[in-house]
């Protein structure tokens, strides 16, 4: 019965509730312990990074090291907050000089950093401390088959080096639930989240482009693990009406959603509701 | 006059003193194979003579492990090993006028010019060269270790010199000999020679005195050089603090040669690698349109990058010089779509190697194949080293080579007339 | 009139080179100094990065020129360019470098250079002033939605204080506390 530290960040608890629900449904099943970090928020993002590169370690780094005083891997939910933990934990294992000015300011709130924590992903837990046998045996409404594109989202893909994600986790873990991996060329690019706040037409732009190529190549669904990417593909979806008069009618599930259905859960327990884009027609798709 | 009526005994004439002929003259000798080794300069080693450090080992030339073993000489083992060896007959100063004969047994007929110094004399005492500017030193490293006397510049002192010198070395009324020698086989080791582009207006060379070659360079980085291996510009001998070498220049220009030098892009790097940093502060930047540095010669360009050369691909717009004899030299960079202004003090041009001068007299009156001038071997895919019947070629007379290259070569050559002596 | 004749008068060739003697030759070590900048003069200009970005055709400087830039000493340019904060940080160049330059990186450094001269655009700048006042990007509005799948409204443990605390401190307080 594995215990983890679970850090949330912002965005998950406030856009996107089912998937912290459907996520919790999942680990209950598979005796996993989620226990909510206490004393932290926001990783802030790419965008602290950018502008603030100290403070951004700072932040990360006091979270690191509070998970370090319990002992239990860091989970998450968020491909954004996994990219930020992982980057500084990264950055601070190769840079002593940065560790001991962290932790020269750690310091002041009793707190220090010795770099031992391990950063996981939620799927990443899933997949290795519960494993894709133990998953399968628990699936009581396989997918009959049907076509998800996958949406890995570029800061758990990237950079390989800092993220140590192996992308095959999530296509086996999808396969699991009976549904079929979509591959299609676009799979490496980005949902164009990022480049909302400073060009949002290329942003959409960049959406677009990834939905058009997962349904060129089949996909009747979509699945991500990040509230960011999620956000972007699904909620764009209703704007390309207008901008580019394309309608592609790919609902975006989180993965924790698809599984936990598949696992016999109700679709109200994983807040299917809440996707934008229309996803109940998933339901058609499960058997029993 | 050497009698040779054995095709399977008779000597072999080997035509050119670079790595490539020394090479085949010790390794023929080592086998017990009498060999004459012509060189028309008066020293031997050919264009590797004053290259410094070399590629790929960074050792001084003609340390290269595998020669090392050779007793009592650390440095330039050839050169010294083939002055005494009795299978060698070396004849410097001297030239090939003549072939005629069969394949197997050729007469060929032998120039020497005037030996106004007798190198078995010379000591290098240095009287002569204190005391005229006719009597100079080619190279420190030079072989025979002897003084080299230039008539067009001899002054009334000369006479003196001749009876001062205090081995009796100096002759001024030496004249040249002929001699008719028969030989069985031989192998073209004329090398290359390094284009000088006086005519390539572009660039100001010839024009513009801070504008060299890289052999140029070479010599000034030797630190045996004249300069000590300081680099200064040639028009004040002020200190240079910039440098900018240009690559492909008359190579890959059907203006000029058609073919890639294939060797200035290893050597320019790794004479910017030593600039910066064996001469601390002196910038490099090199203008290139392809950086082509073979197999492992890559890390060179790495390490250079990694030294703080400065890389442009693109091409030279125009060089101007300033009164202060530096040059500004603007280049179109062709990756950033954009003209950069550099003043420098040194023009370094990568320029294309050539055949040497008389290869075609030689390729012609042996009817041999050629390819863009150098020397091409009758069959390349089998026998890389055979340019005709009894006759073989090695090193940079095939195209321009890096000197392991050359020295496998020759080694190739060796093995040939082994074989078909057995 | 006498200015403009002065500042008219045409060079004596129409090429209007950059003076390299003219741009910031410690620019390139200054981010080889910096997080992940080591790599930098490894660049040998082949472009992949450039191949590699899937925006990169809609840049006046593609990533591959901004490296070179960087490399040269043009800092002006790229403090000041729209792309570093286009870049979507999808690390696709960085991923595909033959020299394992880590261009993505080197942008962030880029940003923060930037930053610290007050080159950030305004919609950057607001997110820092987000984060600085509340705590956070996203707030938890519709906490029923919460209740409704079994969530606690409040998220647990969350604190908020903390980040304001630190970004006070940093960068963050500078840049936001100047923009007011
Ligand atoms: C700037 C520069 C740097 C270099 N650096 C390196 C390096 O670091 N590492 C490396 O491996 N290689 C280097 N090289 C290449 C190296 O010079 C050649 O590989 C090597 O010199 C080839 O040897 P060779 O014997 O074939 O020809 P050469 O060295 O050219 O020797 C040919 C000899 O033949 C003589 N000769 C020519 N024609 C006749 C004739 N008709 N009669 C009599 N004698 C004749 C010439 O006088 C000369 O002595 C460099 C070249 C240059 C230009
Ligand atoms: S004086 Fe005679 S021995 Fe001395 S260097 Fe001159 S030639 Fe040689
Ligand atoms: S080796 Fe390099 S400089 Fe020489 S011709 Fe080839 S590409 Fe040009
Ligand atoms: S991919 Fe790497 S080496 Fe190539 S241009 Fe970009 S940064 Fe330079
Ligand atoms: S990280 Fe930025 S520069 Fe690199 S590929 Fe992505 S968008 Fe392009």
């Amino acid at each position: 019965m594995p215990i983890y530290n679970l850090y949330m960040g912002c965005s998950v608890p406030a856009n996107y509730p089912n998937y912290e629900a459907a996520m919790f449904k999942v680990a209950e099943t598979f005796d996993m312990t989620l226990e909510y970090m206490e004393d932290v928020g926001c990783c802030g993002s790419p965008n602290l990074r950018a502008i603030d590169f100290f403070g951004w370690l700072l932040v990360n780094a006091r979270t690191l090291a509070i998970a370090e005083k319990n002992g239990h891997d860091i989970v998450t939910p968020c491909n954004g907050c996994f990219g930020s933990l992982k980057d500084v934990l990264h950055h601070l294992q190769h840079d002593e000089e940065d560790l001991k000015r962290v932790n020269a300011e750690l310091k002041k709130s009793g707190l220090s950093l010795k770099c031992t924590i391990k950063v996981r992903h939620f799927v990443e837990a899933l997949y290795t401390d519960i494993g894709i046998e133990q998953i399968m045996s628990r699936i009581t409404r396989p997918l009959d088959g049907v076509g998800i594109a996958i949406h890995y989202g570029c800061h758990v893909l990237r950079p390989a080096d800092v993220t140590e994600f192996k992308p095959e986790i999530l296509d086996e873990l999808v396969r699991a639930t009976g549904a079929t991996v979509i591959d299609y060329p676009l799979w490496k690019q980005c949902c164009g989240a990022t480049v909302l706040p400073v060009n949002e037409a290329l942003a959409i732009r960049l959406a677009r482009d990834k939905l058009k190529s997962m349904k060129e190549h089949g996909a009747e669904f979509v699945t991500v693990v990040c509230p960011a990417c999620g956000n972007q593909l699904d909620l764009q979806q209703l704007g390309l009406k207008d901008s580019f008069g394309e309608e592609y009618n790919l609902p975006v599930l989180l993965y924790p959603q698809i599984l936990a259905l598949a696992l016999g859960m109700d679709e109200s327990e994983v807040g299917l509701e809440l996707n934008r884009v229309p996803a109940d027609p998933i339901l058609d798709h499960l058997s029993g | 006059m050497v009698e040779v009526n054995d095709t399977l005994s008779g000597p072999v004439l080997i035509i050119g003193a670079g790595v490539a002929g020394m090479t085949a003259a010790i390794e023929l000798a080592d086998s017990d194979i009498k060999t004459i080794l012509v060189e028309k300069k008066q020293t031997i080693g050919g264009n590797a003579l004053e290259l410094y450090k070399a590629f790929p080992t960074d050792d001084c030339f003609y340390c290269f492990e595998g020669s090392r073993f050779r007793p009592g000489i650390r440095k330039c083992f050839y050169r010294s090993a083939m002055l005494d060896n009795p299978n060698i007959d070396l004849r410097t100063n001297t030239r090939v006028d003549e072939i005629t004969g069969n394949p197997g047994n050729f007469k060929v007929k032998l120039t020497t010019g005037p030996m106004y110094v007798d190198p078995k004399r010379c000591i290098m005492c240095g009287l002569c060269l204190k005391r005229s500017g006719a009597f100079s030193l080619i190279s420190p490293q030079c072989q025979p270790q002897a003084v080299f006397y230039d008539p067009s510049l001899a002054e009334e002192s000369v006479k003196e010199i001749e009876k001062e010198c205090p081995t009796k070395a100096i002759n001024l009324n030496a004249q040249s000999t002929e001699e008719q020698v028969e030989v069985s086989d031989i192998i073209l080791a004329t090398g290359y020679t390094e284009m000088r582009p006086v005519n390539m207006d572009e660039y100001g060379y010839g024009k513009y005195p801070n504008v060299i070659t890289q052999l140029e360079l070479a010599r000034m980085l030797d630190p045996n050089g004249e300069s000590a291996g300081a680099l200064i510009r040639p028009s004040d001998g002020a200190p240079v603090k910039r440098v900018m070498m240009v690559q492909c220049v008359g190579s890959r220009d059907e203006n000029y040669n058609l073919y890639c030098s294939k060797i200035c892009c290893v050597f320019a790097l790794k004479h910017a690698n030593i600039i910066v940093n064996e001469r601390n502060g002196i910038k490099t930047t090199v203008v290139y349109m392809d950086i082509r540095t073979y197999d492992r010669h890559e890390r060179y360009y790495r390490e250079a990058r990694e030294s703080g050369v400065r890389f442009v691909r693109g091409r030279v717009h125009l060089v101007r010089p300033n009164p202060d004899g530096s040059l500004d030299i603007i280049v179109y960079d062709s990756l950033l779509d954009r003209y950069l202004s550099y003043n420098i003090d040194l023009f370094v041009l990568s320029t294309a190697l050539e055949p040497s001068e008389e290869d075609e007299t030689l390729q012609r009156t042996l009817g041999l194949n050629t390819s863009s001038g150098f020397v091409a071997p009758l069959d390349l895919a089998n026998d890389s080293v055979v340019a005709g019947d009894h006759v073989y070629v090695c090193g940079a007379a095939m195209g321009p080579a890096e000197v392991p290259e050359s020295v496998t070569q020759a080694r190739a050559v060796v093995s040939k007339i082994l074989q078909g002596r057995q | 009139m006498a200015e403009t004749k002065e500042s008219a008068e045409p060079p004596t060739i129409l090429v209007d080179p950059i003076d390299m003697s003219k741009l910031d030759q410690s620019f390139c070590n200054e981010i080889k100094s910096m997080p992940y900048g080591e790599e930098l003069v490894a660049c040998f200009a082949c472009t992949t990065c450039t191949a590699a970005c899937p925006i990169a055709n809609q840049w006046d400087y593609k990533p591959h020129q901004l490296i070179r830039m960087i490399i040269l000493g043009m800092r002006e340019e790229v403090l000041s360019s729209k792309e570093i904060w286009e870049c979507l940080t999808c690390f696709q160049c960085q991923e595909r470098c033959p020299q394992k330059v880590r261009v993505t990186d080197i942008f962030f450094d880029c940003k923060n250079l930037a930053a610290e001269e007050g080159k950030v655009p305004n919609s950057i700048v607001a997110l820092g002033k987000l984060l600085l006042e509340t705590g956070q990007l996203y707030e938890v509005t519709e906490d029923w939605q919460r209740e409704d799948l079994d969530l606690e409204p409040e998220v647990p443990g969350l604190a908020t204080e903390p980040l304001k605390e630190i970004l006070k401190t940093t960068r963050t307080g500078r840049l936001v506390g100047s923009d007011e």
